[in-house]
Parts: structure tokens; C-alpha cells; sequence
């Protein structure tokens, strides 16, 4: 059932390479653009469900091509960064980005997020809007303004449901903390990220009441949350 | 060869008109020559009596020669020549600019010119002489001869008490009959005391006069009359009017001159405690603290320092914090540090005396030179670490090219054996060259982390991205990086939650080499206990193993770059003595501690600390 087609943008051949071969050998189908002006025409004229996109590109900035594809595209888009810095990765998901991976990754996080991506697709391809999310054992009725772990009602405070709706409704995408703040409170001071952290943590404790290994929300260090689509 | 030699001008500050042109002739030459320009300005006791208007005059030409990029300087004395000459041979001035003299000519006693004493004073200096354009100036060259011819009110009615009194004493002692040489003796003795009360001596020059006037009119026959009878009295007069005459200038000078020595021992003294407070200002801050109190000391005015690093500091007398006073009635001076304008005072008020406008421009220089002082200390420190991150670079550089060859030796030839011959190759050889290959690129990998980690500490703070992060959330997200198969890894991280300031990346690293040691170091199958407390201001993680520990005289040095333990286990067959380095650098750069101590029974325990960050949580 892999039929996902993905546009790998690279210039490094080697790399490009061990990508088109991986892919290959997992059953997806591949296009691949070596620079940012190719990305642009592939990504319009083949309608590629996925992008892998490397940010340090020779002829565009990447920040650059996710702003130009957002204006007309919801697709996708993993980027991929060869600097240790999470500043760059930080920009490309505050511009439309769903996920990143940093360079040198191995074949296994490589595929581990395309199954993210790809469920994330199936869900958003199959739920209709509706007032009531659900994620594995996690339902929330937004109408009624309450959630539920299972059978069990959460207790939670306004501010841990507000964050909990938050990353519900970008389920399968990493949100920067900046992203998560402005939307909860506002602004994004330094305050905010610090009270960020501790609903963070107690809506989480919340969340794996009973269970250690459902995890819903999982942390990306100097980068931000993601919930992740069971 | 020629020999080039550094040019030092002198020129000399009066509040003579002309003086700019001379100040600006200077500033041309000193240009030309490519030399220092110091302005000097030499005060007199005469500058005491100066005008307003010649204040104000000997203020702009101050500031005109700071403009032009001299450094200004005051030294006091009457004789003018010498003055200039000592502190032309104490700064080693080779020229000096001098206005066209102002010494009058065709008087019989008049003194030789300034340029001609200055020749013999000081032969070898160069001398520039700038002819006096405007001409009809030649007269206020001495400003303080018309004020001299008019003394004060009060100095008036000073002498003229002085004098009733005389006469009120001289008629008593009539009276008593007691002789007229008595009177004379009063007279002279009121002449002395006008000449110490009022501040003008052509005071005791009229009073000498008026004396031997009134004793004719009222104590000689015929009395009440300017007559006199008897023939001695010509000579009596002459010698009683030449008498008080010398009274009076003695007095006077004593009087001038005492005042002038309180003068300048206050100014050796205000000049004095500036020096040492000086010398124990540590930071540029405290320099110019110290100099604004000492101005304000001075001047006791309010008083507004700025500069160009930002700072602004104000002194008021009465201790409260100045008005931000306008300017408009406000006396500026400015101050450069290693030749660049660094920062001005303002002083409230009329422009200044002379002698507290010499001793604020030596406050002001001292504090410069201090300054510079401190901007070069640093300078030589920055370069001290700077040579210092050098030679760690090129130690770094060196043993990582060496350490670097095996593992990719180890990469090119499996690859090159499976590229040429791979498919005669057994499966089960394959597979283990492949495993080769795999795990040294891993192992580069990490190796690349941690230099790029290096490099990021070494560029210091402005390259951190400091967040609040929750210490539970960083340790399970390193934990997820460790390959630790064949260990068991416990955490207990307390129902607290912890929150800190820190590069959440780099403190990840932080513990991901500690842990991975800690596999490395330690028997297959045993414990690694992870743990993080709250001590009071501070987040204490610590890492546990039960390994064979670490020998009491390696404890020390197991932080040092390059160092690299003398267990021989089989798994640590390349270490690059980085990681401990690295660790102990990202905790210090976050004001933190690290250490190493025993675990009981055996093992050893890494410990750091992070300092709590205390937030408010906005609900």
C-alpha cells in the first residue's frame, strides 16, 4: 500500500542516492529535484504527496521554497538540515514545515518519519471535520469543551486542555515553542515558554495515566513538541 | 637612512583674541609634522583678577585646542618663560607656537620679550612665532590692567575706613600730646592692613597717598591746611609716602601669595586623592564614577558625565541626583581616550575660574589616560585568550587528524575489499565488514557532535540558545540517544518539577557523554542510575555506574582535554579524551559545577549542577 510519491530536493548526489535507494527498497515512488528552482516545477507539475527538502540548497534558501509551496499547497514537507544549529530548523517549521531531520540521520529515523507523514495523511484524507477528535485512547469533544483518556474523563486545567487542543489539531507535526506560546497566551516571552514547560509536563502526566508507553506528546529538544498520531 | 623623530608642539593658551589663530597655526604644524599637540596654559596670579569675557575667551580657546586634538595642560607660576620652559623640557617638546609677544617696547625697564627669554631658557626648542594680526588687541593682551585700575566697592569703602580710623587714632593721640612719628607709624600700619583686606593694591597705593595727604591737612602747622611750615617736612612726607608704598606692595604680595599656596595645595590635594582613587578603579565605570566625585569636589556644581560606551553618570551637591540641567547654561568639556573622542562633561553654571579649569582638565586627563590603561590591560588579556584558544585549536587539530586515520582507514579498505572481491565473499564476511564500516562512521559521527560542540563553546555565550527547559524532558530525550543494549538505565527524577535556563542541546550532550562512558567504562550487564534533585538554587544531576571506579590521583584530570583513562577494555580502544572536556566546558559556560566522586560500594558518580531558574507560571 506504500504509494506515497515523494520529491526528494538535494544537491549532494551521494546523498540523493542513498535516499532514491531507501525509498526503493520500502516501496515508495520517487521524483527527485537537485535544486530549489526544479523543486518549485516538480512540486506543481507532479503533485508528490511528501517533500524531502534540504535546506542548504545552491541556487534558494529552503525557508524560502516552504513559503513559496504553502501559498498554494498543504503538502508534507519534511526538511532536512547538515547544521547543528536549531535555529534554521526553527524557521522552517515557523514557516509551514511539518517535521525535520538533521544530518547525519540514519535509514530507520528517515522511514520513521515517513510513517508519521503518512499517517498523518491517511488522517487527514479520512476524518471529515467534526467536533470530536480522537487519537488512539485520547478523544476530545471541542463542542463540549472536555477530554477523555479511554472511559476515564481528564481532569485538566483551562490552560492544559488550550495546549492539548493546540497540538490536537497540528496532530503528526512538530510545533515550535514559539508557535505553541503564541497560540496559548498570546506572546512568546520568556515566561511563556517557561509555563509552557510546566503544563507541558502535567498535561503529559496526565496523558500516560496508567499506560508508560502511550505517548502522545513527544519532545524535540531546542525545537518544540509534537503530538504524534497513534 | 633618515632618521624620522616623533615631533612634540607646544603651544601656549591665553584668553588674548589672537590666541586662536595661534592655537590653529599650531594644529597645522603639528598635522604637518605628523607629531602630538599639547596646549598649555600657564597661570599667572594676574588670572585671578581676569574679566568674564576673557574667562569665557580663554575657555573657547581651551576647547578649540581639544577640537584640533591637543591635550591640554595648566601649570602655575609668574614667571611665564620658565614655566613654559620646564614643562617643555619635562614633556619633550621639540617646537613650540607662540603669539607675536606682547611685551611693550621703548619702556627703559621693560623685561626682554617671552621668545627671547625662552631662547635663553631653553635653547633647544624650536620656536614659531604667529604675527598678532589685529593690532589694537595689543592692549588687552593684559586683561588684567583695567581691572586693576578699578578696584571694588567694597575694597573702596575697606580703604576708606581704614583711613578714618588712621585719622581718628592720629587725633587722639594729639591729644595725648604723644609726637607725630606715632601717627606716621599709624598711618603706615593702616596702609599695611588696606593692602592685606582689599584684593586690589592700587588700593594701598591711594591709601599711601591719602595718608601722607591727611597727616599734612591735619596733624602739621599750619593744621587743617596743606601748607606746611617747618622745612623737614618734605622729607617726612617723602620718606612716609616711599614707606607706605613698600608697606603696602609687601603686604600685598604676602597676601597674594598666601592665597595662592592655599590654592595650590588644595589642587595638589583634590589632583593627589584623584590619583590614588584612580589607581584602585578596577572597571571603566569606577573611573569615571571617581572622576565625576572628584569633579564635583572641586567644582561643587552639578555635574553630568557622558560618554560614548553609554554611560551617564550625575553628581549634584546636594547629594540628590541632578536635574537633567539643558545645557543652555551648562560649561562642556570633552575627554579622548587613545586619541578618539570618548566622552564630555557638563559642569552647571558660568564658565570656570582658571585654576578650576586647569585642575578639571588634569582630573579629566588622568582619568582618560586610566581608561586607557584598562582598554589596553584588556586588550592584552583578550589577546592572551585568544593565543591561548589557538594553541588548543591547533592541539585539537592535530590529534584529531591523527585519530581520525583509523577509523577511516578502516571505512575505505572494507568498502574497497567489498567493492573489488565482495561477491566471492562469504555472507557472514560481508556482513561483519559492513558492521565495521557502520559502526566507525557512528563513531564519527559522534566525534563530529562533539567538535561541532567545541567550536560553539569556543565562540562563547552569543552563540548559546538559551531556554527555560524541564530537566526531566532533557534527560529522557538524551536518554532516546544513548545506545546502551547491554546496560540497564535507571532514572529517578522526583515528583519536582525542575526547571532551568540552558542550551537544552548542549546539556543534552552533557549527559549523553556521560552516560555513554559510563557504558563504556563499565562490565556489561551492570546498573547506570540516573538521578536529578533540587539543592536549594540549584539542580544536581547525577550519574552513578558500578564500574571499577576511577584511581583517587586520575579524579583530577579526567576533565582535561586529551586525556583518556588507562583502562583497557576492549571497547574503548579509541577515545579521543573529548567528551569530559566538553562536558565540563558546557557546564561551566552555564555557571554550573562538575565532578566526579566514588559510588559505593564501587563506581564512580558524575555530578553537575545547573543553576533553578524561578519562574512565574502565567495562567
Amino acid at each position: 500500500m506504500n504509494k506515497l510519491l515523494i520529491l526528494v530536493v538535494e544537491d549532494d548526489p551521494a546523498i540523493r542516492n542513498l535516499m532514491a535507494t531507501t525509498l526503493k527498497a520500502h516501496d515508495y515512488r520517487y521524483i527527485a529535484a537537485p535544486t530549489g528552482a526544479s523543486a518549485l516545477m516538480q512540486a506543481s507539475t507532479a503533485q508528490p504527496d511528501v517533500m524531502l527538502l534540504d535546506l542548504g540548497l545552491p541556487d534558494m534558501d529552503g525557508v524560502e521554497i516552504i513559503r513559496k509551496i504553502r501559498t498554494w499547497s498543504q503538502m508534507p514537507i519534511i526538511v532536512i538540515s547538515a547544521r547543528a544549529e536549531d535555529t534554521d530548523k526553527i524557521d522552517a517549521l515557523d514557516a509551514g514545515a511539518d517535521d525535520y531531520l538533521t544530518k547525519p540521520f540514519s535509514v530507520e529515523e528517515l522511514l520513521a518519519r515517513l510513517r508519521v507523514t503518512q499517517r498523518r495523511l491517511n488522517f487527514m484524507q479520512t476524518s471529515t471535520p467534526s467536533p470530536i477528535f480522537t487519537n488512539g485512547e485520547l478523544k476530545i469533544d471541542y463542542a463540549a469543551g472536555c477530554a477523555w483518556l479511554g472511559e476515564q474523563e481528564l481532569h485538566l486545567t483551562p490552560m492544559e486542555y488550550k495546549l492539548l487542543c493546540v497540538m490536537a489539531r497540528n496532530v503528526g507535526k512538530v510545533l515550535t515553542l514559539s508557535f505553541i506560546t503564541q497560540k496559548v497566551w498570546g506572546s512568546s516571552t520568556e515566561s511563556d515558554i517557561a509555563s509552557l514547560r510546566v503544563f507541558m509536563a502535567t498535561l503529559r502526566k496526565k496523558l500516560s495515566a496508567g499506560k508508560e508507553d502511550a505517548q502522545y506528546i513527544q519532545t524535540h529538544i531546542g525545537v518544540g513538541y509534537r503530538m504524534q498520531k497513534l | 637612512m633618515r632618521k624620522t623623530i616623533h615631533e612634540h608642539i607646544l603651544v601656549c593658551l591665553s584668553s588674548a583674541p589672537s590666541n586662536a589663530n595661534t592655537i590653529r597655526a599650531a594644529a597645522k604644524l603639528s598635522k604637518a609634522f605628523g607629531g602630538t599637540l599639547t596646549a598649555l596654559y600657564v597661570q599667572t596670579k594676574s588670572a585671578d583678577q581676569m574679566g568674564a569675557e576673557d574667562r569665557r575667551r580663554l575657555q573657547r580657546h581651551t576647547r578649540l585646542a581639544e577640537k584640533l586634538g591637543a591635550s591640554v595642560s595648566a601649570v602655575t607660576g609668574d614667571d611665564v618663560a620658565f614655566q613654559i620652559a620646564e614643562f617643555a623640557r619635562i614633556s619633550k617638546a621639540t617646537k613650540i607656537v607662540l603669539g607675536r609677544s606682547a611685551a611693550p617696547k621703548g619702556r627703559i625697564f621693560a623685561p626682554k620679550p617671552l621668545t627671547e627669554q625662552l631662547v635663553e631658557l631653553a635653547p633647544y626648542l624650536d620656536i614659531y612665532i604667529i604675527p598678532d594680526s589685529a593690532g589694537k588687541n595689543r592692549r588687552r593682551q593684559n586683561p588684567a590692567t583695567r581691572q586693576r585700575i578699578r578696584p571694588s566697592v567694597q575694597d573702596v569703602l575697606i580703604t576708606i575706613g581704614i583711613l578714618t580710623l588712621s585719622t581718628v587714632i592720629g587725633f587722639a593721640f594729639h591729644r595725648m600730646r604723644f609726637t607725630e612719628a606715632n601717627t606716621i607709624t599709624i598711618y603706615i600700619l593702616g596702609v599695611l592692613l588696606t593692602a592685606l583686606f582689599t584684593k586690589n593694591h592700587v588700593c594701598s597705593g591711594i591709601s599711601s597717598l591719602a595718608g601722607v595727604l591727611l597727616f599734612n591737612f591735619f596733624f602739621t602747622e599750619p593744621r587743617l591746611s596743606f601748607r606746611a611750615y617747618a622745612s623737614g617736612y618734605p622729607v617726612t612726607f617723602a620718606v612716609m609716602l616711599f614707606a607706605s608704598l613698600l608697606t603696602g606692595t609687601l603686604a600685598n604680595q604676602l597676601a597674594v601669595h598666601a592665597k595662592r599656596s592655599t590654592q595650590t595645595a588644595w589642587r595638589t590635594q583634590v589632583l593627589l586623592e584623584t590619583t590614588q582613587r584612580l589607581s584602585r578603579a578596577e572597571e571603566e565605570e569606577d573611573i569615571l564614577a571617581v572622576m565625576a566625585d572628584q569633579l564635583l569636589k572641586l567644582l561643587n556644581r552639578p555635574i553630568l558625565l557622558r560618554c560614548a560606551n553609554g554611560v551617564t553618570i550625575r553628581r549634584h551637591p546636594d547629594g540628590e541626583p541632578a536635574e537633567d540641567f539643558a545645557g543652555a547654561n551648562a560649561q562642556r568639556f570633552a575627554f579622548a581616550c587613545g586619541g578618539k573622542p570618548f566622552g564630555e562633561v557638563l559642569v552647571e553654571g558660568d564658565a570656570l575660574e582658571p585654576l578650576e579649569s586647569g585642575i578639571l582638565h588634569s582630573i579629566l586627563g588622568e582619568g582618560a589616560l586610566a581608561i586607557e590603561n584598562r582598554q589596553n590591560a584588556r586588550q592584552k588579556e583578550e589577546a592572551a585568550v585568544v593565543a591561548k584558544n589557538e594553541q588548543l585549536r591547533a592541539n585539537l587539530l592535530r590529534s584529531i587528524s591523527h585519530d581520525l586515520r583509523t577509523p577511516l582507514t578502516s571505512i575505505s579498505g572494507n568498502a574497497e575489499t567489498l567493492l573489488t572481491c565482495g561477491g566471492g565473499m562469504a555472507e557472514s564476511d560481508r556482513r561483519a565488514m559492513l558492521t565495521d564500516i557502520y559502526e566507525d562512521a557512528v563513531w564519527l559521527i559522534r566525534l563530529v557532535e562533539n567538535l561541532l560542540s567545541i567550536t560553539r563553546i569556543d565562540e562563547g555565550h552569543a552563540r548559546l540558545s538559551m531556554t527555560t527547559e524541564l530537566v526531566d524532558e532533557v534527560i529522557a530525550e538524551s536518554l532516546r540517544h544513548v545506545r546502551a543494549k547491554t546496560h540497564t538505565i535507571e532514572t529517578d527524577l522526583g515528583d519536582e518539577l525542575l526547571l532551568a535556563r540552558m542550551d537544552a542541546r548542549l546539556v543534552s550532550q552533557v549527559i549523553v557523554n556521560l552516560v555513554e562512558n559510563a557504558v563504556k567504562y563499565t562490565p556489561e550487564g551492570s546498573k547506570i542510575e540516573i538521578s536529578a534533585r533540587r539543592q536549594e538554587k540549584e539542580i544536581l544531576v547525577r550519574v552513578a555506574d558500578h564500574g571499577p571506579g576511577i584511581p583517587d590521583e586520575a579524579k583530577p584530570r579526567v576533565f582535561d582535554m586529551f586525556y583518556t583513562g588507562s583502562q583497557k577494555i576492549a571497547d574503548c580502544r579509541r577515545s579521543m579524551g573529548l567528551g569530559l572536556y566538553l562536558c565540563q566546558s558546557i557546564i561551566h559556560l552555564h555557571g554550573g559545577t562538575i565532578a566526579v566522586t566514588d559510588n559505593i560500594p564501587h563506581g564512580c558518580v558524575f555530578a553537575f549542577t545547573l543553576p533553578v531558574s524561578e519562574v512565574t507560571i502565567n495562567e
